[in-house]
């Protein structure tokens, strides 16, 4: 698939390029403090808690929940044709853990919907996506 | 916690506006002159007493650059104190700080922006850009097309339906209350254009659940305003606009960035507003029932509705009982935004809140609350906020 248009990130960031990294390799992974194991995330260097210096990343499971979203109709970017639902995903195995997530077209929501992580090659870079899960699927 | 907070040792002496415009057709610098050649004339000073400026560190202009335009010769204090909405009150902050540390005497506090005919928030990114990094996070959100204010403000509306049941007419009946302000404001780029319920339902919807008219208007404009001690304020033209109580707040759980990353707190419709709030009664001496108007930043409705629960006016999650037909208008429960707001006045990134509620103290509102003692203006995106409480000096 081509780039064409689309907001790609930056991969080389020290604090997140692990998690593009992952990514490539169709890999969740969000990262961790040693210390009082739980989430960093946003990744930062230190625990926000016990402010021990982390660089520990684990892989998540890949099934989340909605958490709120946005339909969006008004279109400000050319890679992204409205309309599309952004979506706020809950991991299911970390509920701290938030990631975003695009879905193509109004997507009737009421929320805490089941969703699950695909990946979507670019040239380059890979995204991780979510999409919606059948009610006692996947 | 205590702190040695001294009530009403400074004041806002002099305040002023460009007009408000979709293309001024003049820079941010000569914005930001004509709004401070004006506040200092509404003081009676010259550029010659200026001996500080503040400004919010998205503006264009240089503190030096605005001094060198008015001709002060000797300024010896600057000063930026962060981002966008959440500046405002904290740039007051900050003036009042300089002045008590004797490191200046009187300090102007600017915002100047070209909104609509410049550069554009929330206006998307450039084809072919990579985002993320710089601390900032962007590369968690912007390449999932999450990439506006709009949309992130929407996210948050839609949290706050979820949890508690808030409708679309609440949000409504706050951009109704704008822009009712503004139709008797002649200053307001909404002035004269009506608007009812139903022009507001059938707004086109942006993002859901905001529509048009839950948005701000893009607006090039400037304001600027003069702090000084109480001493000098007390020979100057104007009464003065005592500082009674001021704070700002980061909260806990804040999250990187500025926006975006602030939908990972634990709780999306709680904002640091709330510390703010706490902070400011507690050295105002103050409850929220004491507040007589509010300038509450109103970057979109729900800005506004969270700011209203998290300020104390209600409980977490009531607004919608809350806000009735009216309780946000002259007259009711809570006059708010009374020049119209960033909603229906213009968008000055809060600062023309702070000159409004400098005018309610002084009793020349267009849309003038009737024995208005104690004055609120908050300056609130999510990540940060700052406020302050005013009263007649």
């Amino acid at each position: 698939m081509k780039n064409e248009n689309r907001v790609l990130p930056v991969t080389t960031d020290p604090d997140t390029a692990p998690f593009w990294a992952a990514a490539r390799e169709e890999r969740l992974v969000i990262k961790y403090c040693e210390e009082c194991d739980r989430p960093i995330h946003l990744p930062r260097a230190y625990c926000p808690v016990c402010r021990r210096r982390s660089d520990v990343w684990r892989d998540a499971s890949g099934s989340g929940r909605v958490y709120s979203w946005t339909i969006v109709e008004h279109q400000v970017h050319p890679g992204y044709p409205t309309p599309y639902t952004s979506v706020l995903v809950e991991l299911a195995d970390h509920r701290s853990v938030r990631l975003l997530g695009s879905l193509p077209g109004r997507v009737p929501l009421v929320g805490g919907e089941p969703v699950q992580v695909w990946f979507e090659h670019l040239e380059n870079v890979t995204i991780p996506q979510w999409r919606l899960v059948e009610a006692g699927g996947a | 916690m205590t702190d040695t907070w001294k009530p009403d040792t400074t004041a806002i002496v002099g305040i002023g506006a460009t007009d408000f415009s979709r293309e001024s057709g003049r820079s941010a610098l000569t914005l930001a002159a004509e709004a401070t050649l004006a506040a200092l004339a509404d003081a009676g000073l010259e550029p010659s007493h200026v001996d500080g400026i503040v400004r919010c560190d998205m503006d264009e202009v240089p503190p030096v650059a605005l001094g060198d335009a008015i001709g002060v010769a000797n300024l010896e204090y600057w000063g930026d104190v962060g981002p966008g909405g959440s500046a405002p009150c904290a740039m007051i902050i900050q003036a009042m700080a300089a002045i008590t540390a004797g490191l200046a005497t009187t300090v102007v506090a600017f915002r100047s922006i070209n909104g609509r005919s410049g550069q554009r928030y929330g206006a998307g990114y450039a084809r072919d850009v990579r985002v993320g990094g710089r601390s900032a996070f962007e590369d968690y959100f912007l390449p999932f097309g999450m990439q506006t204010p709009g949309q992130y403000f929407a996210t948050v509306a839609q949290r706050h339906m979820i949890e508690y049941g808030t409708d679309e007419q609440t949000l409504g009946r706050i951009a109704l209350a704008c822009r009712r302000h503004a139709n008797a404001n002649p200053a307001a780029q909404m002035h004269g254009r009506t608007m009812t319920m139903d022009d507001y339902e059938l707004s086109r919807m942006l993002t859901t659940p905001l529509r048009l008219f839950d948005f701000c208007l893009e607006t090039d404009g400037a304001c600027a305003v003069v702090v000084t001690s109480i001493e000098r304020a007390r020979d100057l033209r104007q009464t003065p606009a005592l500082i009674h109580s001021a704070a700002q707040a980061g909260g806990h759980d804040a999250q990187p960035g500025q926006m975006f990353p602030a939908l990972l707190r634990e709780d999306i419709t709680t904002w640091s507003s709330t510390d703010v709030a706490t902070i400011l009664y507690r050295r105002g001496g103050v409850r929220p029932a004491d507040v007589d108007v509010a300038q509450i930043y109103d970057c979109f409705t729900i800005t506004t509705l969270i700011q209203i629960e998290d300020y104390g006016f209600c409980a977490k999650g009531e607004a919608k009982d809350f806000i009735g037909d009216g309780t946000l208008q002259v007259g009711g429960a809570l006059p708010i935004n009374t020049s119209g707001g960033h909603l229906s006045e213009g968008y000055v990134h809060g600062m023309n809140h702070v000159v409004e509620s400098v005018r309610q103290v002084r009793g020349t509102s267009t849309n003038q609350v009737a024995d208005a003692e104690l004055s609120l203006v908050t300056s609130a995106p999510t990540t940060g906020g700052s406020a302050l409480l005013l009263v007649a000096g």
